[in-house]
């Protein structure tokens, strides 16, 4: 059996990172993980824009917010992370994932706010090139046709319009989508659209309603693979500037994430294994023995080193029954509410958080999980992404930014124990 | 006219009207062929080193590679340079002769080759195939082991006779006196294995001018049969003294010469046409593995014959639980393409027909097969016509029956029976809360599937997606999506499975709805 540096377990922003900079930093990595938040995120690469969340203080200067945070929460995982060293993850990130046919874009040093699929705007750090074209129309107010679709649900036109009523230059229509009736899944639009006739038919839908527009705007089913392509094409058949806005989750944010690095891990030299969970780990001082997956295509991984990136409830790293949280994978010590009761607070809606969205793995300063004595439960066990305690990147709006920035900080201080 | 030419003529008569019928004998019309037909550039070298390389049985296992390589390199050879030396090798090669080097030892390499082959192939189908092997499969093999074993019995026997060294001296030193007579004896019986009946002299200067008489009389045709190294230690195993009766190399070469004439008479027929079908049929695909749906008539009627009964299909084949379940053979594409033969030569009705059309709407359509067929057949092709051929003769099976009514329609059929479950273990996926627990409906897997996006208007044409079929059944009316076309169009790819979040068994469940639907068809009316 082939012996790993690196095992990554989970497929998420954080796990997906680890492999990236594990393997571009000459170890040999295997990686296993099923679905998680990636694959159902926006595409938007939130870095920091809110704290404190009592306060719900939106910030402009992600950096700015990073010191106020460091200074107020020592505790956050964003306090073990240098800044120069988040910029580094995150343009390496952004990177391959252009090379891989993803286009993202941003203002160095600056939020930028971004336009919904319910017509509200969020603090985002880096969006998809595609995306691009709503910023500046929405800060220029530019007159705007918004275009949505018969059978699919989850975004309407006409309720982004009602919501913006500051952008009196916004119009919309909805048209039917060329080739496909009753209801639609963005999936389908977005391999449909691989096709050039299908995006002639669906220009010729739209051009007798431009009118004055200066921007075009449609719900995110612009291609998988291809995207800027299929954008400049669809601005050459209109004659105007097109961007996608995201629609509701699932999207086709997440697919396109997902097959960026189903292409490119690979040809990194990682081992995937998609679609299968650790079901068993041992670990001894030297090493560690897992199994992927159950049944007849179980497999065994040997691992010298392992970045747990195993996500949080929805992406399953942490179990919740009704009385306790636990670690799935390695049973480790979660950090947690004492009592039941203190899960939640009495309003949902509570600007300050539920004290249940604080809970994962205390670690050390290089990110190592501590385990029942307080101490590291292993030396080349380390922990990125959302499963790691007191962070609550929801309202804080810090998901793929932390989860890539922790992933590059445990990657690191594990290569130099390896 | 004697037995050789006899045999021969016979035989040649067998393999040319066996292989007429074969050709001419099926209307492969009775397959649609659609109006546009699959123009992809199949590359010709691609299929001959599929041919030569054995490409895709590589991708089977190693041991049938092997056990194929050999036997190939083997026979092949033998074939040409030794039972077609009258033709082949005399012309090519000036002094051949069978009984020279390196004729004598290569024959005896080349058949040791081709034996271990077939061992190889015969262990292979007693461990891993002994379930589908029918009596050709075994014959094939048996026939072949059968023709070389007795070559080399033969050759032994020849090697031992004193009966052959009297013809041959009676031919080439008939002025021997009676010593040189039996110098020459002496030599022979203590150089080349020949066993006299009588006592023979080993003075060295007898054995020296049998030597002399040899070099000069028989070397220029005989090598030491030494050099013949099988066949020779099979002569030397008889114990010393024991003499062959004079009958036995006749009647092994009897035996020798009639099975390679029985092998040749039986190539058109049944599995023993597969060496040549085969390698045709791979250069017709032209190294392609998938499906180049709809094939031509011609290519489809080689496709049908090239089946080497490997069973590989059989063994990979993704709804082989299902026969398991159904105990119907023509789940397993192995025995469909024999009674889809059959029944496009109109002699197939009754149960096997049924068998044939359920085992045909149980498959679907997963392309395995075609990929793993080690004589590039294209099965999918086959499946897909032959579904519609069945359809059009009124034979739709469940699938048509389903389709007749709305899902609403059947619920209401439905709704009032006792729907089992499924599985002789009985515990269906689509009656556990379990099996549901985590689903959100968050819609990835109506999202990811193949089948809604190829449907233009997925209420209308699948009555439910995917998504919707789990909230159905989590809220227990497994009757109103019996019916449902998502079930009985869903291509079970797993897509859906593999990307739902919360592992909820979509594929499977879906799968499990099917086979209940079947089941509950094939009773109706039953009490
Ligand atoms: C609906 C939604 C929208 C989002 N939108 C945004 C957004 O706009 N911007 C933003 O920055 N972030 C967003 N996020 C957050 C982001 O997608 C990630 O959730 C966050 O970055 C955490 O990433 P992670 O890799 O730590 O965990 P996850 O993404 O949850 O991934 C966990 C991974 O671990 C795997 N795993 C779990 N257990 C095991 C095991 N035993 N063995 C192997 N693998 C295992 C899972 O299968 C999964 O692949 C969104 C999240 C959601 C759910």
């Amino acid at each position: 059996m082939k012996t790993y540096d690196v095992m990554v377990i989970g497929s998420g922003f954080a796990g997906m990172a680890a492999s990236l900079f594990a393997a571009k930093r000459g170890l040999s990595v295997v990686q296993a993980g099923g679905t998680g938040g990636i694959d159902f995120s926006t595409g938007f690469i939130d870095l920091l824009a809110v704290h404190p969340v009592a306060e719900q203080r939106v910030w402009e200067d992600p950096f700015a917010a990073l010191v106020a945070l460091r200074r107020d929460l020592p505790l956050h995982p964003y306090a073990h992370v240098a800044d120069d060293e988040i910029a580094a993850a995150l343009e390496e990130f952004t990177g391959f994932l252009e090379e891989n046919g993803l286009c993202y874009t941003g203002r160095p040093g600056r939020n930028t706010l971004a336009l919904t699929s319910a017509g509200t705007v969020k603090p985002t750090y880096l969006l998809p090139c595609s995306a691009w074209g709503g910023v500046e129309a929405l800060e220029a107010k530019a007159p705007t046709l918004l275009v949505d679709f018969h059978g699919l649900k989850g975004i309407s036109a006409r309720q982004i319009a009602e919501v913006r009523a500051d952008w009196p230059g916004l119009r919309t229509a909805r048209v039917r989508f060329p080739g496909m009736g009753g209801e639609l899944y963005p999936e389908h639009m977005a391999w449909s659209m691989a096709d050039q006739a299908r995006r002639i038919e669906l220009a010729e839908a739209v051009r007798p309603l431009l009118g004055d527009a200066r921007f075009v705007g449609f719900p995110a089913i612009f291609g998988m693979t291809d995207t800027m392509a299929v954008v400049r094409h669809m601005e050459e058949l209109l004659g105007r500037r097109v961007f996608e806005i995201p629609t509701l989750p699932p999207s086709i944010a997440g697919p396109r994430l997902r097959a960026a690095f189903d292409r490119g891990l690979p040809a990194l030299g990682v081992r995937t294994y998609t679609q299968k969970l650790v079901s068993a780990a041992e670990v001894s001082g030297e090493m560690f023995h897992f199994t992927a997956g159950s049944g007849s295509t179980a497999v065994r991984i040997a691992a010298r080193g392992a970045v747990l990136a195993s996500g949080r409830f929805f992406g399953k790293g942490l179990k919740a029954d009704r009385h306790a949280v636990r670690e799935a994978v390695f049973d480790l010590p979660v950090r947690q509410p004492e009592k039941r009761e203190d899960w939640h607070r009495a309003e949902f809606f509570d600007p300050r958080g539920h004290e249940i969205n604080q809970s994962g793995l205390e670690t050390d300063a290089a990110l190592r999980p501590l385990g029942a004595d307080g101490r590291p439960f292993h030396p080349r066990l380390h922990a990125a992404g959302a499963i790691l305690a007191h962070q609550d990147w929801m309202r804080m709006k810090c998901g793929a930014g932390l989860a890539i920035a922790t992933a590059c900080k445990a990657v690191r201080e594990l290569s130099q124990n390896l | 006219m004697d037995f050789f030419s006899a045999g021969l003529g016979l035989a040649c008569l067998s393999f040319v009207l066996g292989f007429a019928w074969r050709v001419h004998g099926r209307p492969g019309s009775r397959l649609p062929a659609a109006s546009e037909q699959d123009r992809r550039k199949s590359g010709l070298a691609a299929g001959l080193v599929d041919i030569i390389l054995l490409r895709r049985t590589l991708r089977t296992g190693k041991l049938r590679w092997a056990g194929h390589t050999l036997l190939i390199l083997g026979f092949l050879p033998l074939l040409f340079l030794h039972a077609m030396d009258g033709i082949v090798t005399r012309p090519l090669f000036s002094g051949y002769e069978p009984t020279l080097e390196p004729w004598q030892s290569a024959r005896n390499a080349l058949g040791l080759a081709a034996l271990a082959g077939l061992g190889l192939l015969v262990w292979h189908r007693g461990r891993r195939l002994r379930a589908f092997s029918r009596v050709q499969d075994w014959a094939l093999l048996g026939l072949l082991a059968a023709v070389l074993l007795t070559g080399f019995v033969l050759e032994a026997a020849k090697m031992a006779s004193p009966a052959d060294f009297e013809r041959m001296v009676a031919d080439f030193f008939p002025e021997a006196d009676g010593d040189e007579f039996i110098a020459l004896q002496a030599h022979w019986a203590r150089e080349n294995g020949v066993r006299f009946e009588r006592f023979l002299p080993t003075a060295p200067e007898i054995l020296e001018q049998g030597r002399e008489l040899h070099e000069d009389r028989c070397a220029g045709c005989h090598a030491p049969t030494a050099t013949a190294f099988a066949s020779r230690t099979l002569a030397d195993a008889l114990p010393a003294g024991a003499v062959l009766p004079r009958t036995m190399a006749p009647i092994f070469w009897h035996l020798h010469v009639g099975l390679a004439f029985l092998v040749l008479a039986l190539l058109p027929w049944g599995k023993f046409l597969h060496p040549l079908a085969s390698p045709a049929n791979l250069l017709v695909r032209g190294g392609r593995w998938d499906s180049g749906f709809p094939a031509a008539p011609p290519a489809r009627n080689l496709a049908l014959e090239a089946c080497t009964r490997c069973g590989q299909c059989s063994l990979h084949c993704s709804v082989a639980p299902s026969r398991r379940v159904l105990g119907n053979v023509d789940i397993l594409p192995m025995d469909k393409l024999a009674d889809l033969r059959s029944w496009l030569d109109r002699s197939l009705d009754g149960a096997r027909l049924a068998d044939l059309v359920e085992g045909s709407h149980v498959c679907t359509e997963c392309l395995r097969c075609t990929q793993v067929c080690p004589a590039g057949i294209d099965l999918q092709d086959l499946w897909i016509s032959s579904k519609a051929a069945l359809s059009e003769a009124g034979r739709a099976g469940v699938d048509g029956e389903i389709r007749k009514r709305t899902a609403g329609e059947w619920a209401h059929e439905l709704a009032s029976r006792r729907l089992g479950k499924v599985g002789a273990s009985g515990s269906g996926l689509a009656d556990h809360a379990e099996s549901f627990w985590g689903c959100v409906q968050c819609t990835t897997c109506t999202g990811v599937c193949p089948v809604v996006a190829v449907s233009t208007d997925p209420q209308r044409d699948l009555d439910l997606t995917p998504q919707q079929i789990m909230n159905y059944l989590r809220m227990g009316l497994k009757a109103q999506t019996l019916g449902a076309r998502m079930v009985w169009s869903c291509t079970t790819c797993y897509k859906c499975q593999e990307h739902c979040p919360q592992g909820v068994p979509v594929a499977d469940i879906l799968y499990e709805l099917r086979q209940l639907g079947a089941r509950t068809l094939r009773h109706r009316g039953k009490p």
